[in-house]
């Protein structure tokens, strides 16, 4: 009896993981699962393949809950999501078959680094994001025609139809690729290139990008998790407790986001992130025998690095709002 | 005007639906998990940990009916995160109908090469061994 007590207390456990961390990548935008891996490699002792594994399989859950709202309210362009899809597929394809490869012949550590590098890269995008509503207009060109990128949707807050055109499908087509590939290899969304590839490509409005970017994240991570399944790569005990977790979590946190005027308040969250990206980084050098510090060390060299990346990201962005209020 | 209203809202409601059965199905099976301590005839403890070696390789799909009917909760988590997998590709499947209405023959073919990628995942990349 005490033996089947101790596996419910082990299985809810990671159910609050995944609970804390849906909530913090709904609120952070990065979605759960950049949360989830580092916190089930790191902390709970979890084979980092059994942890990209299950929360590939939960970020499909978080992306159809949140995608079902989005696609009724008609601002997903579900058309420029699966033309893109072409792209993300097969860099999902490749991205897990690299995954299972790395896996297979003991290189591991490689997937904690390159974690590490990616969970730190996309926060500078991200914390950046949001300062412009509407993008300035670009001239169309072939691709717009072509492919039909045009659409329209009613902004809530602006109170008026919005229309947009999208440009350089080829150049978002590229960087969908890669964003298909890191999903499918780190077992993550991939939101923060999705973005790119939207936002900065085919410079299209902030709020399609990323629901359509959210739409796609199931799509991709569907490829990637039957990968995963039939290279034995899912545990069904993880893979149920992370699934249930990160899906309460996105709901907290979505409504978390709806009541809180405040935005600072997720600089703390931001924090936690590049603590764990720090922490990733530093352990697949472990890892590789690269480096030779303590777990302590290791903890202590993050906490530190994450500090002042937040702070000189904080300082910079915002002077930058302050230097652009004045400049109206 | 009208059709595309349909599109949007059959989407959402697939979406919705794909989420909630799953989540049924994973919750129940881990119910039977513990009720039954453990599934596939292995204890609960030995697969609560993290280094066995039973994994989704240890699971046959082509078991889930009889799996289901003997209410084993390995079986009934495994249909739980399929129907979540097969819950995004049964969207693309809904847009190739409104392509098709539309008779917008370029996004026809581009959705047919997406569900290809999937369906490669699939069936075609199970059989090569790595």
């Amino acid at each position: 009896m005490t033996a089947i007590l101790y596996i419910a207390l082990k299985f809810l456990s990671i159910v609050v993981g995944g609970i804390a961390a849906g909530t913090i990548g709904s609120l952070t935008g990065l979605g759960g699962a950049t949360v989830l891996v580092p916190l089930l490699s790191l902390f709970y002792g979890i084979p980092i393949i059994y942890a990209t594994g299950a929360s590939l399989v939960s970020t499909i859950a978080t992306s159809a809950g949140s995608a079902s709202a989005y696609t009724r309210e008609k601002i997903t362009n579900v058309k420029i999501g699966i033309g893109l899809e072409i792209a993300t597929t097969a860099g999902a394809i490749v991205g897990s078959l690299t995954a299972v490869y790395i896996n297979n012949n003991n290189y591991s550590w490689a997937i904690y680094i390159i974690f590490g590098v990616v969970l730190l890269g996309s926060l500078i995008p991200t914390v950046q994001r949001g300062k412009y509503e509407e993008p300035l207009p670009i001239k169309a060109d072939w691709s717009t025609k072509l492919f039909q990128l045009t659409g329209s949707y009613y902004d809530k807050r602006l109170k008026k139809k919005v229309d947009y055109e999208g440009v350089r499908w080829w150049l978002a087509e590229f960087i969908m690729f890669f964003a298909g590939v890191i999903s499918g290899l780190l077992g993550i969304g991939s939101g923060a290139l999705k973005v790119l590839g939207m936002d900065w490509a085919m410079n299209l409005p902030m709020k399609v990008t990323t629901t359509t970017s959210n739409f796609m994240i199931g799509i991709t991570a569907a490829t990637g998790s039957s990968i995963y399944w039939y290279n034995g790569y899912i545990q069904v005990f993880i893979a149920a407790a992370t699934a249930i977790g990160v899906l309460i979590g996105s709901f907290i946190g979505a409504r978390i986001l709806m009541k809180i005027t405040n935005k600072n308040i997720r600089w703390i969250f931001f924090a936690i992130l590049s603590f764990l990206g720090a922490e990733m980084l530093l352990r697949g050098l472990q890892k590789s025998r690269a480096l030779n510090i303590s777990l302590d060390l290791e903890v202590v060299i993050s906490a530190i690095f994450a500090f002042i990346m937040i702070s000189g990201l904080y300082i910079y962005t915002v002077r930058g709002v302050e230097r652009h209020a004045k400049g109206n | 005007m009208q059709k595309e209203i349909d599109l949007d809202l059959i989407t959402s409601y697939v979406l919705r639906t794909g989420v909630v059965v799953s989540l049924f199905f994973i919750l129940f099976g881990t119910i039977l998990l513990f009720v039954r301590n453990g599934g596939m005839n292995h204890t609960l403890s030995y697969l609560s940990n993290f280094s066995n070696s039973f994994d989704s390789h240890s699971i046959p799909l082509g078991g889930i009916p009889a799996g289901l009917a003997a209410l084993d909760g390995i079986y009934y988590i495994t249909t739980g995160l399929w129907v979540l997998i097969f819950t995004p590709i049964s969207v693309v499947f809904i847009a190739i109908i409104d392509f098709l209405k539309d008779k917008n023959k370029l996004y026809v073919a581009m959705s047919i090469v997406v569900l290809f990628n999937l369906f490669f995942a699939m069936l075609v990349i199970p059989r090569i061994t790595l």
